[in-house]
This record gives structure tokens, C-alpha cells and sequence, in this order.
């Protein structure tokens, strides 16, 4: 896969360097303490979106949403706008949604095929490589103007794992399969069921919420904990007795993995603690996937769950939903959420994922619906002097997480603060590490 | 949209016309107290049991793609619902552990820019119409959701009743502008 890279340096002009804050204190993590201040305080959310979102991998898109040269799909890396799109080599490539004129979008569309991105300022356009094709007036430019060195300004590294695109700013990131590190056993779970792979279904759920993105990937890491109390209506309504799970459900055994790159993942383990839709159960065959997974996973990770990548993408293996929390400042994110199915289910049993997905996941969701109550009622009260500055206990589990002997890595047990402080352990030292950006003196 | 610039009230319309707009207008009524006063299961009996009740996604898309610019059936939607699948919705509402909803959220529902036509099948009836839900919660959250509605409204045999067969929902924002829709519209 070699091309010729349009990438420019983000910036050739000195830059004055923000202040860092050292936010070793905000934690005692051996303790499970945590400040709630790193939920909403703006400067450190500035130095998280340098030092946390532009180092990291962060995901893109699903390869099945580029068919076609010229096929592409807008998002956001951190708060930058990116596009993602194929091109005429058939290669994926993304680039700052930002014409190197102005910086205007040069698309504003968020899914659709072109030929090429032409901005509405003032008309340069690029094609499907970022290549600057076309400068209105471009005789009026000095004799040194150089086309070739306007491209669109494209990520530093873009690699897929299983149907997952993922890009970094960084070029100094380690390749993507090594940032994703253990965490691959687990997320095969959900994107290695079928031989064929997977597909997102078309279009993405798209809604903001006025709470830290931090408390949406922190939950989806390592809390299976809030289920039985903030879920309790939908547990209710899904349980066949209509009155809610059996006490040895509720108590159910599971565990949770938490990876030393700060992703995590905790799954029930109870045969019945399930919440996939029937058909789609009744559609797998649980032996094929024991020889093909192995026990382990078929009876943890592929049960149900939650899990969340460093830093902003998670996901919910058994109901299909994968998504993003994109920052947008500290008191907001916006939530994008895509429907995941194997590629060689039946139409009518893709179709009942896709619905049960919605009716569970989606903004309207009868789960959805009252985490969106949790996050945003923490975020308003994040700011008051003594509120904004307490400490807040993140110490179910502490001590008891180890090897277990059945899945890879530390586990801790189904019910802990494990993986949340694993997450906030990569945060810390992301934080208190300058990014290449910083140590680059160009 | 099928409404043409032309169409115009002129003396063809017939008591019959005026009568069946009236229905329709108070049926809209109706429903907008149910479900502003949070009576989701009797909301429910104005529906059809072969309901479909849809709201799809609606993307930003350039203009010579705007086919595809409202979600297609089978894609990811708002809402995609069965009579079944609202009724296990609302059993959530009453469940007493709906957090989302409890305290329960101030709605207002206004339904306007009504019209009605024949529909394809006899005794039934094609209704568009214009709403905007005014939600405010706890201290002082406010979320509004705006949109059109087309539903396909069927007579019964029995009891001359309207009933609300189809329900296609095009709410007016790309990114919900919402943390949820604990609501119905």
C-alpha cells in the first residue's frame, strides 16, 4: 500500500506551546480515588484534546460504508471534522475536513459518493487523494505557489482491524493492532462471529448530550454495575416474567477485563444473563462458534456487554451498537451510534438486529433513554466549587483483579471499578505526557 | 409532498370534506392530551393493530443526492415500531423505574397544518400535518422537537372510529438536538 502521501506538516509555523496542568493529583488510583474536576474543567479539556485525542487512534467509519472510488463519510476526530472516503486506487484515506485556503469544510455532506471536494468559498478543490486539483484564478498566485503542496491535510496513520477504521494524527502512534493490544481477543467477539465479517446497517444515529464524553466511555469500560438500578424498567419489561430478573441473575457472575492501554470490557458469564434479540440468538450456531471462538468467549464476551477502546469508542456486543463519543468542550458530547451485523445473517435476522438495536440503543431506546438522564444530570451539577471539586469513589474491585485462567489479561470481577480506573490510569499519563506535536521543534 | 400550490377551498367542498377535517383535527387534539398528560396506554387504542409507526434518520447529503437524504426503510431510524413494540415501550413508562421520566417531564404537543386526502384503499385517508413537542425538564432543560407527520388513517367498520394505521415521522433535526425522546410523536 504505497502512494505517494499528500500529508503536510499540521503546522509550519512556531507555535506558542499551551500550559500544561500536571494531573497527577486529580487521582489516587491505588486508592480508587478520582477528582471530579477532570469532568469539567476547560483547560484540561483543551490539553486532552492534544494530548489525549490527537496522539490516539480514534475510530473513523466501517469499511463497509466505502463501496466505491469516491464513496465517503464525514465525522470527527476529537473535534477536528475529518472526511473519510476511497479512492480511484480503491485505498481509504482521511484528511482534515478543512480547505488549506480558509479552512472551510469542503464537504458538508455526511455521507455520499463525489468526484472531488470542492470548498464553496472560493472554489479550490481536491480530488478523492486530497490532491489540490483546481485553484480559481490560480494566475494571480506567486510564481512559488505549489499545488502539489496544498493537499488536503491527511491523518498521519489509517488502518482497519476487522471492518474497524481507525486513523491518528500520530505518526509516531504504534501500529493499530499494537494500540488495540489484548483488547483484540475480546472485541473478536463481536467482529470475528462470522467467517465473512461484518457491515454497519446505513445510517447512523446521531444525538448530543450535555454531559463529559469521559462518562459515557468510562461506563461503557467497566460498569455493568448501574445496569440493575438505572435499567431497571428495561430489565423489567425484557425479563419473560415481566417483573424483572431472577435475584441469581441479578447477581450474576462475569468479569471484567481491563487493558493496561486503557481500554476495557466486562461481560456477564450466567448462561441466562442475556440480552440478545431472539432471532438473532436463534440464528447462531453456538458450537461453530465454540470451535471458532473457543468456550471462553462464546460463554463471557458474546453473552452481552460493554466495552470501550481508548479513548471514545464503544461498544455493545450481543445488541450490535457501536459507537463514538465525540468531544464537544467538557460539558458535551455528541453520541454517533452505528448498527453492526454479520455480513452472512439472513436479511429478515440482520432486519430484527437493526430493530432491537433501536428499541434498546438508540436515542429513544428503553436503555439509552435513561443513561442520557444519568450523564447530563451529572454534568449539571459538575460546577459548582465544592460539587465540581469532590472526590468521588471509583473503588468497587479494588485488590481482587488478576489472571484468571480463562480469558487473557487482568480481570477483575463483573461488578467493579477495574477498567474505569484503567481508563483514567492511560488518561493520567496521556495528560501528563507531551504529544509529538509538542516534542516536534521544526 | 402532494399538496399542489393550485389546491384551494372552492364550492366543491362538501360538508363531508369539512366533517372528516374536523375528525381529523380533533383526533390530533385528542391525542396530543394523551400524551401531554402521559396516557400512553389509552394513546395507544388510537392505533391500528397492524401499525407501523416509523421515524427515520434524516441526513445532510448534496443536493443532487437528496433522494437519499431522508433514512430508507431498513436503515437506522428514531423510531420503527409495531402496536406490540410501543406497548412494550410504554409497559417501560409504567414500570415505576423509568428514570428518564421520573420526575416526569412537562410535554406540550401542537399539531397544525393539517390536510387530509382519500387514501389508496376505501375508508381510508391520508393525513399530513405539522408538530412541534415543547419539552421542558427537571429545573429548566428545554428540548423541542419539531417535524412533519404523513399517517395513513383508517375508518373501522365497526364503530366508524379513526384509526392511525401508518405513522411516518420526519423530525426536523440531522443530529437529535436531545439526550433521548422520552416522549411519543
Amino acid at each position: 500500500m504505497t502512494s505517494t502521501p499528500v500529508r503536510r506538516p499540521v503546522d509550519r509555523l512556531a507555535r506558542v506551546p499551551e500550559p500544561a496542568v500536571d494531573v497527577g493529583p486529580y487521582f489516587d488510583l491505588d486508592h480508587g480515588l478520582v477528582d471530579r474536576t477532570i469532568f469539567g474543567d476547560p483547560a484540561l479539556y483543551r490539553q486532552e484534546l492534544r494530548r489525549v485525542f490527537a496522539p490516539s487512534w480514534l475510530f473513523l467509519a466501517h469499511e463497509s460504508q466505502f463501496v466505491k472510488p469516491g464513496d465517503f463519510f464525514t465525522t470527527y476526530m476529537g473535534e477536528d471534522p475529518v472526511i473519510v472516503t476511497m479512492g480511484k486506487d480503491r485505498r481509504l484515506r482521511a484528511f482534515l475536513n478543512a480547505c488549506r485556503h480558509r479552512g472551510m469544510r469542503v464537504c458538508r455532506a455526511d455521507a455520499g459518493a463525489t468526484k472531488a471536494f470542492t470548498c464553496s468559498y472560493h472554489g479550490w478543490s481536491y480530488d478523492t487523494s486530497g490532491r489540490l486539483v483546481n485553484v480559481p484564478n490560480g494566475e494571480d498566485y506567486p510564481a512559488h505557489f505549489d499545488r502539489d503542496q496544498w493537499g488536503l491535510t491527511e491523518v498521519a496513520q489509517l488502518d482497519t482491524y476487522k471492518g474497524l477504521v481507525f486513523a491518528t494524527w500520530n505518526p509516531q502512534a504504534p501500529p493499530l493492532v499494537e494500540a488495540l493490544g489484548g483488547m483484540t481477543w475480546y472485541m473478536d467477539a463481536m467482529l470475528d462471529r462470522d467467517p465473512e465479517g461484518t457491515e454497519v446497517v446505513g445510517g447512523v444515529h446521531k444525538w448530543v448530550l450535555e454531559g463529559n464524553w469521559k462518562l459515557a466511555a468510562e461506563q461503557f469500560a467497566s460498569d455493568w454495575y448501574h445496569v440493575n438500578i438505572s435499567h431497571a424498567s428495561a430489565l423489567m419489561v425484557m425479563s419473560p416474567t415481566g417483573k424483572g430478573p431472577k435475584t441469581e441473575i441479578v447477581q450474576t457472575p462475569g468479569r471484567q477485563y481491563t487493558d493496561p492501554l486503557g481500554h476495557g470490557h466486562g461481560f456477564p458469564t450466567h448462561p441466562k444473563s442475556r440480552f440478545d434479540d431472539r432471532v438473532v440468538h436463534g440464528h447462531y450456531d453456538y458450537e461453530a462458534l465454540r470451535e471458532r471462538l473457543g468456550d471462553a468467549r462464546v460463554e463471557g464476551p458474546m453473552t452481552t456487554g460493554h466495552a470501550t477502546v481508548f479513548p471514545n469508542f464503544s461498544y455493545l456486543p450481543v445488541n450490535g451498537s457501536i459507537r463514538v463519543w465525540h468531544p464537544k468542550g467538557p460539558d458535551r458530547m455528541e453520541v454517533w451510534a452505528w448498527t453492526l451485523v454479520d455480513r452472512s445473517m439472513p436479511d429478515e435476522v440482520k432486519d430484527a438486529q437493526r430493530v432491537y438495536n433501536l428499541r434498546t440503543f438508540g436515542p429513544t431506546g428503553i436503555f439509552e433513554q435513561d443513561d442520557g438522564e444519568n450523564w447530563s444530570e451529572v454534568q449539571a451539577t459538575a460546577h459548582g466549587f465544592v460539587s465540581g471539586s469532590m472526590t468521588l469513589n471509583y473503588q468497587m474491585g479494588l485488590g481482587l483483579e488478576a489472571e484468571d485462567g480463562v480469558h487473557p489479561g487482568t480481570t477483575g470481577r463483573l461488578y467493579s471499578d477495574g477498567a474505569a480506573r484503567g481508563f483514567y490510569a492511560r488518561w493520567r499519563d496521556l495528560m501528563n505526557t507531551p504529544a509529538w506535536h509538542e516534542k516536534d521543534t521544526r | 409532498m402532494s399538496i399542489h400550490p393550485t389546491d384551494e377551498v372552492t364550492d366543491t367542498v362538501t360538508g363531508a370534506d369539512i366533517r372528516l377535517h374536523f375528525e381529523v383535527q380533533r383526533l390530533y387534539a385528542v391525542e396530543a392530551q394523551l400524551l401531554d398528560q402521559h396516557r400512553y396506554a389509552d394513546w395507544l387504542e388510537l392505533f391500528a393493530e397492524d401499525l407501523h409507526y416509523w421515524a427515520p434518520v434524516r441526513t445532510n447529503r448534496l443536493r443532487r443526492q437528496q433522494a437519499l437524504a431522508d433514512g430508507a426503510p431498513g436503515e437506522v431510524a428514531i423510531f420503527d415500531e409495531t402496536k406490540a413494540s410501543l406497548a412494550w415501550r410504554i409497559r417501560r413508562f409504567d414500570s415505576g423505574m423509568a428514570w428518564a421520566e421520573d420526575p416526569p417531564s412537562r410535554t406540550r404537543h401542537l399539531i397544525t397544518n393539517i390536510t387530509v386526502r382519500a387514501g389508496e384503499e376505501a375508508g381510508e385517508y391520508v393525513a399530513e400535518s405539522a408538530f412541534l413537542c415543547y419539552r421542558n425538564r427537571l429545573e429548566r432543560e428545554v428540548d423541542l422537537y419539531a417535524g412533519g407527520r404523513t399517517d395513513v388513517l383508517r375508518r373501522e367498520p365497526d364503530d366508524g372510529r379513526l384509526l392511525i394505521a401508518r405513522r411516518t415521522i420526519l423530525l426536523d433535526q440531522n443530529v437529535l438536538l436531545a439526550k433521548n425522546i422520552s416522549t411519543f410523536l
